[in-house]
Parts: C-alpha cells; sequence; structure tokens
C-alpha cells in the first residue's frame, strides 16, 4: 500500500553513464512546504525534471495521491495536479500578461471543446486576484518579452497560481529579484502553503529559513539529510559539502 | 490607455466587413465572363493564403506542402465533374488509351457527386490528420516539419505523374462539362461561380477568425511561443497542432475543389513543389499573422504576375524573390506589420494630445 500524499521512491536518472540520481526518495505532507536545496550539481533541478515529467526516470517510482505518475507525459503529469514555474522564467513572450494568465487558466485542455469557447468560465475573477497578487494590475496588456527580470519571474508565479495545482515546483523562484521583492515572494509562499503543497529548489540559505517546513538537502544525487531548518544547519555533513564550500559569510 | 485601432477586434471586424462588400460588389459593377472567372480564381488563391495564414501565422507551423490538400481535392472533384459527364457504363477516355476496360475502384465512389465532394473534403483533411498527427506526436517541428511536407509534397507529384491509367499523368484530367449541384449548373465563366467561391472564402476566412479568437486559437498562439511551457500548463501540444494544421488542410481543400471547378482541369502542376512555397511567399508579403492581409498579400502577387508579371517573362520570378526578400529583411510582418506600425503612430500624438488637455486644465484649475 502506498501512503501519503506524495512520494518519490527511490528514484534513478543517468546520462551518458553518469549517475545524477542516486537512489533518492522523498515524502512530502500535504500543505507544507519542502525546500530541496544542494550544492551546485547536486540534481535539484533534475529531480523537477523527473517530477514534472521532462525527463523520464531509469528506475523508482512517483506517486501522487497514490497513483503511480512514474512515465506519465507532461500535460497528463501537469493535468493531474503538479504546476511548475522553471529556472530560467518561461512566459510566452510574444503574447501579452493578460494571455499569458488566460492560458494558465488550463481548467478545460480539450482542444474541441476550447475551439468553440471565447472565454473560460471563471477565468477573469481569478485573472483579477491573481494580477493583484503579483502586481501586475497595470501591466496586463504589455507584451511579456518587454518585462523586466523581476516581473517576468512575477508574471510565471502568477501562471502557476492561475494554474492552481496540487503541488507546486518552484525552481529558483526569487533568482534576480529584489530584497523587496523576495519579501513580497515570502508572503505569497507562507500564505499559500496553507491550502497548496510546495516543493522548492533554492541556494539562498536566507530565503529557506524564511519559508521552509522542512529541508532536504541534495548531495551527488542522493538524499544527505533531512528536517528542520535549524537541525540542518547544525547537521556537520551539510555544513561539510554545502554550508562549508558555499555559504561563506 | 489608448489602444491601437489595428488590435481593436469591432474594428477588425469592421474592416472585413468593408472588404468582402467590395468583393462581393464586383459582379454588380463588370460583367465581363472572362474578368469574373480570373477574379474568382483569385479567391481560391486567397483561400490557400489564409489556409497557411491560420497554421503557419497563428500556429507557427510553416508548411511548404499545401499543395497536398489543394491537389488532392482538385483531383477528387475533377474526378466527380467527369463522371457527372459520363454516361452509364462507360469509362473516361484516357481510361480506353492506357488499357483499361473498367471503371478503377478509386474511380467508383466518385460517380455519385455528393460522395465525391464528401471524399473531396474528406480525404486531404485525413491525410492531415494523419500525418500531422505522426509528425507532431514525435515533437517533429520548424524547419523539420517543412521539410517532410515538401517532401511528402514531392513524392504525391510523382505517384500521380506515375499512376497514368488512373490520373492520366502529366496530361492530368479535364472535365468536358461544367459541375451541375442538383439542377444548378456552375458555369465557370459566370457571376454565379465568382459568388459561389466568394461565399466560400468568407466563410473560411470567418472561421479561421473565429477559430484565432476562440481559447483554442489563444493556446495556439501559445504554443508558436513556447510548447514546452504549454505542455507543462496541461494540454495536449500534438493535438493542438495536428488539428491546426488539419484545418488549414481543409480549408485548402475547400480551395482545390474550387480549383476544378473554375478551370475544368486539374494537372500534376497543383502539387508543384514552386506553387506551393509561392503560397507561403504571398502570406509572407501579406502579412502571416493576419488572415486578411494574408489573403490581399495572394491578390497582390497573383495581380501583379498576371498584368506585371508578362511583360517581364521569367525575370519575373527574380522580382518575385527579390521582393521576399526585401520583406523578410525590412518588414517581417508584411504589409499588416506596415499597417499596424502607422496606425500606432497615428494614435499615439492623439494620446500625448490628451495629457497636453490635461496637463492644462491641472493649469487651469491652479490658477482658479
Amino acid at each position: 500500500m502506498i501512503g501519503g500524499f506524495f512520494k518519490i521512491d527511490n528514484i534513478e536518472k543517468s546520462f551518458g553513464g553518469n549517475k545524477v540520481i542516486n537512489g533518492f526518495s522523498l515524502d512530502v505532507a500535504e500543505n507544507t512546504l519542502q525546500c530541496l536545496v544542494g550544492p551546485n550539481g547536486a540534481g535539484k533541478t533534475t529531480m523537477i525534471d523527473l517530477i514534472s515529467g521532462r525527463q523520464k526516470p531509469d528506475a523508482g517510482k512517483v506517486y501522487l495521491n497514490g497513483d503511480d505518475i512514474t512515465g506519465w507525459g507532461e500535460h497528463e503529469i501537469s493535468r493531474k495536479g503538479i504546476g511548475r514555474k522553471f529556472q530560467i522564467p518561461a512566459v510566452l513572450k510574444g503574447l501579452s500578461v493578460r494571455e499569458n494568465l488566460e492560458v494558465a487558466y488550463s481548467r478545460e485542455v480539450n482542444a474541441l471543446r476550447n475551439m468553440f469557447s471565447m472565454r473560460a468560465r471563471g477565468c477573469a475573477e481569478q485573472l483579477d486576484e491573481i494580477s493583484r497578487q503579483v502586481r501586475l494590475t497595470k501591466r496586463l496588456d504589455v507584451e511579456a518579452g518587454l518585462l523586466s527580470h523581476g516581473e517576468t519571474q512575477w508574471l510565471e508565479i502568477g501562471m502557476v497560481l492561475m494554474q492552481d495545482p496540487a503541488i507546486l515546483l518552484l525552481d529558483e523562484p526569487v533568482a534576480g529579484m529584489t530584497e523587496n521583492e523576495i519579501g513580497l515572494t515570502v508572503d505569497i509562499l507562507n500564505k499559500l502553503k496553507r491550502t497548496h503543497t510546495i516543493i522548492l529548489v533554492e541556494h539562498d540559505m536566507g530565503f529557506v529559513r524564511k519559508i521552509a517546513d522542512v529541508v532536504t538537502v541534495l548531495h551527488m544525487g542522493a538524499l544527505l539529510a533531512q528536517g528542520s531548518i535549524e537541525d540542518i544547519e547544525k547537521d556537520e555533513r551539510v555544513r561539510a559539502v554545502y554550508l562549508g564550500t558555499e555559504d561563506t559569510h | 490607455m489608448i489602444q491601437n485601432p489595428y488590435h481593436n477586434k469591432t474594428l477588425q471586424w469592421l474592416f472585413y466587413l468593408v472588404v468582402f462588400a467590395l468583393l462581393g460588389a464586383v459582379p454588380l459593377i463588370s460583367d465581363d465572363a472572362f474578368l469574373l472567372n480570373q477574379l474568382a480564381i483569385y479567391g481560391v488563391y486567397g483561400m490557400l493564403a489564409v489556409s497557411i495564414s491560420l497554421c503557419w501565422g497563428s500556429g507557427g507551423i510553416l508548411n511548404m506542402g499545401q499543395g497536398i490538400a489543394f491537389g488532392l481535392g482538385a483531383y477528387c472533384m475533377a474526378m466527380t465533374m467527369q463522371m457527372q459527364t459520363q454516361a452509364e457504363g462507360t469509362i473516361p477516355p484516357f481510361m480506353l488509351n492506357n488499357g483499361l476496360d473498367a471503371l478503377p475502384w478509386i474511380w467508383q465512389p466518385f460517380q455519385d457527386t455528393t460522395t465525391g465532394i464528401i471524399l473531396a473534403l474528406l480525404i486531404p483533411t485525413a491525410f492531415y490528420l494523419i500525418f500531422g498527427g505522426v509528425m507532431f506526436t514525435a515533437r517533429v517541428s520548424g524547419p523539420f516539419f517543412a521539410i517532410m511536407t515538401l517532401a511528402t509534397l514531392s513524392a504525391f507529384a510523382t505517384i500521380f505523374v506515375d499512376l497514368q491509367p488512373y490520373t492520366n499523368g502529366v496530361n492530368g484530367i479535364s472535365p468536358p462539362g461544367s459541375l451541375n449541384l442538383g439542377e444548378t449548373e456552375i458555369d465557370p465563366y459566370s457571376s454565379g461561380a465568382y459568388w459561389f467561391v466568394f461565399a466560400l472564402l468568407v466563410a473560411c476566412t470567418v472561421a479561421a477568425k473565429l477559430i484565432n479568437q476562440s481559447r483554442f486559437g489563444l493556446i495556439v498562439r501559445a504554443l508558436k511561443d513556447d510548447p514546452e511551457r504549454v505542455r507543462f500548463l496541461g494540454y495536449n501540444v500534438a493535438i493542438y497542432e495536428t488539428l491546426v494544421y488539419a484545418l488549414s488542410g481543409l480549408i485548402a481543400a475547400i480551395a482545390g475543389c474550387c480549383f476544378a471547378v473554375l478551370t475544368q482541369y486539374v494537372s500534376p502542376a497543383q502539387f508543384e513543389v514552386g506553387f506551393s512555397i509561392s503560397i507561403v511567399i504571398w502570406v509572407a508579403l501579406g502579412g502571416r499573422n493576419s488572415l486578411i492581409w494574408a489573403m490581399f498579400g495572394a491578390f497582390t502577387v497573383q495581380g501583379a504576375q498576371s498584368y506585371v508579371g508578362d511583360q517581364f517573362l521569367s525575370t519575373w520570378i527574380l522580382i518575385l524573390g527579390f521582393s521576399f526578400i526585401l520583406v523578410v529583411r525590412f518588414l517581417p510582418g508584411g504589409f499588416a506589420g506596415l499597417v499596424e506600425t502607422i496606425l500606432g503612430r497615428a494614435a499615439k500624438p492623439e494620446m500625448g494630445a490628451d495629457t497636453a488637455n490635461l496637463e492644462f486644465s491641472d493649469a487651469k484649475e491652479v490658477a482658479k
């Protein structure tokens, strides 16, 4: 019996004979914010790719709500309720901010039914609400390709919110943001984790400290340590491989 | 905020209305049978341009083999028309010359006009669904897809030449009579035929525009930008791509049917690579992101070719190629892009005037 809400079981992935993920397992409880940290090359983004279906694992299983979703297509995993924000913000540059958010409101994905629908039900209200949250109300008619880097990050966060998935995979959501903007992100994430499960990849320990319920340290594609931020910061092995080499201040 | 009038949906539909009203009125002005037939053929080219604008402009699927659907539609229609003129139990004369003594099975369904017309639309569309489905699920895209369409088109040309007993090879099929729909005969040199083609052109363009404005159209435009991102939002990108490609094929098939009706002739020339590429050139010149401007592109290039091109003979193709290079380099949005920029500029000074007025009235307020 597969228990739990979201579970990764002994997953493995190699690229050209090089084992990037080496028997990694993870159990995520509902409505928690789980941070995935680790030095460069630890396999964090690969993990996100494996969960969201961009890469297929060589061995191991991924379960959501007890269903085996290993090897499913990207769109199927997304429909099952896993939304993703990319490391390099991926917005639809040729479309306006409003259109980006409308596309992300993917309640109806059937192509034929969408052909006979001019606008999705409930989309306008949701769009109002979320554009306010991510502070893009005044930029709705701007082409997304013209946004600043910070705004682009916000837009992609907004897109994931429009999608409203059960699990949000966020790959370095605050990269390139100002202190002020990071503060705002912390607020949004802290509010969001009451109703959503979030798996977040991050380098910045200061940011992790402000939001994480559980921290998982990944090293050489395997689990090194897991626990609250205080436990992790005390852990000798973590200090050796990660904090000792990377966090010098 | 002042919007560029080019992007105003109401104005766009108004523009469609004016353009189509003018085009529809042509037979009231002229009753020159030859001219009407020629303009109706331009309408066919307009449909082809609309079909390419739909899949290339909206969906970013560069299709250099639109002749596949066009040719298949035209052949099926010509076969239907040929069978309408055959007396019971006889077979087309070219088959006798090629040593056949009974109607081949592939010609049988075209003995019935309704079945023939249905097949003329169904066969090309079904082919596009299968071909597109195979390509897009394998995530073939961009130049690779364009090359596949081109190769497939050449294959069709070869097959239709080679199957001489069934297609009359390079000579093609020229049905001796015009198409009869029930009791009505569609004389290709008449205002009736012009309006027939015109109505289909309007229907195709309006349908394509409605599709572009639907949620389907929005998602298609999104996947042109970044198919990967759209996939992660839960959409099955391959289905969207296949459908928009097949819809553009359906429009090209309708164009093919009209072409056969208007010219009473079909040959492997309809599968010529050069012709399919020139459709892409019309659309690039007119502006691939706009259905109606893509149609104008077809009118402009084909019109220029008929009236100016004859004087230049083979130099014409050089002129066409050179203007294509100019447009790609200086007007990536085609004529439509130019109009968009001009209208955008025209709307801006107004905005300047508005703010100036505002400041002025503010100043008055202060003065009081």
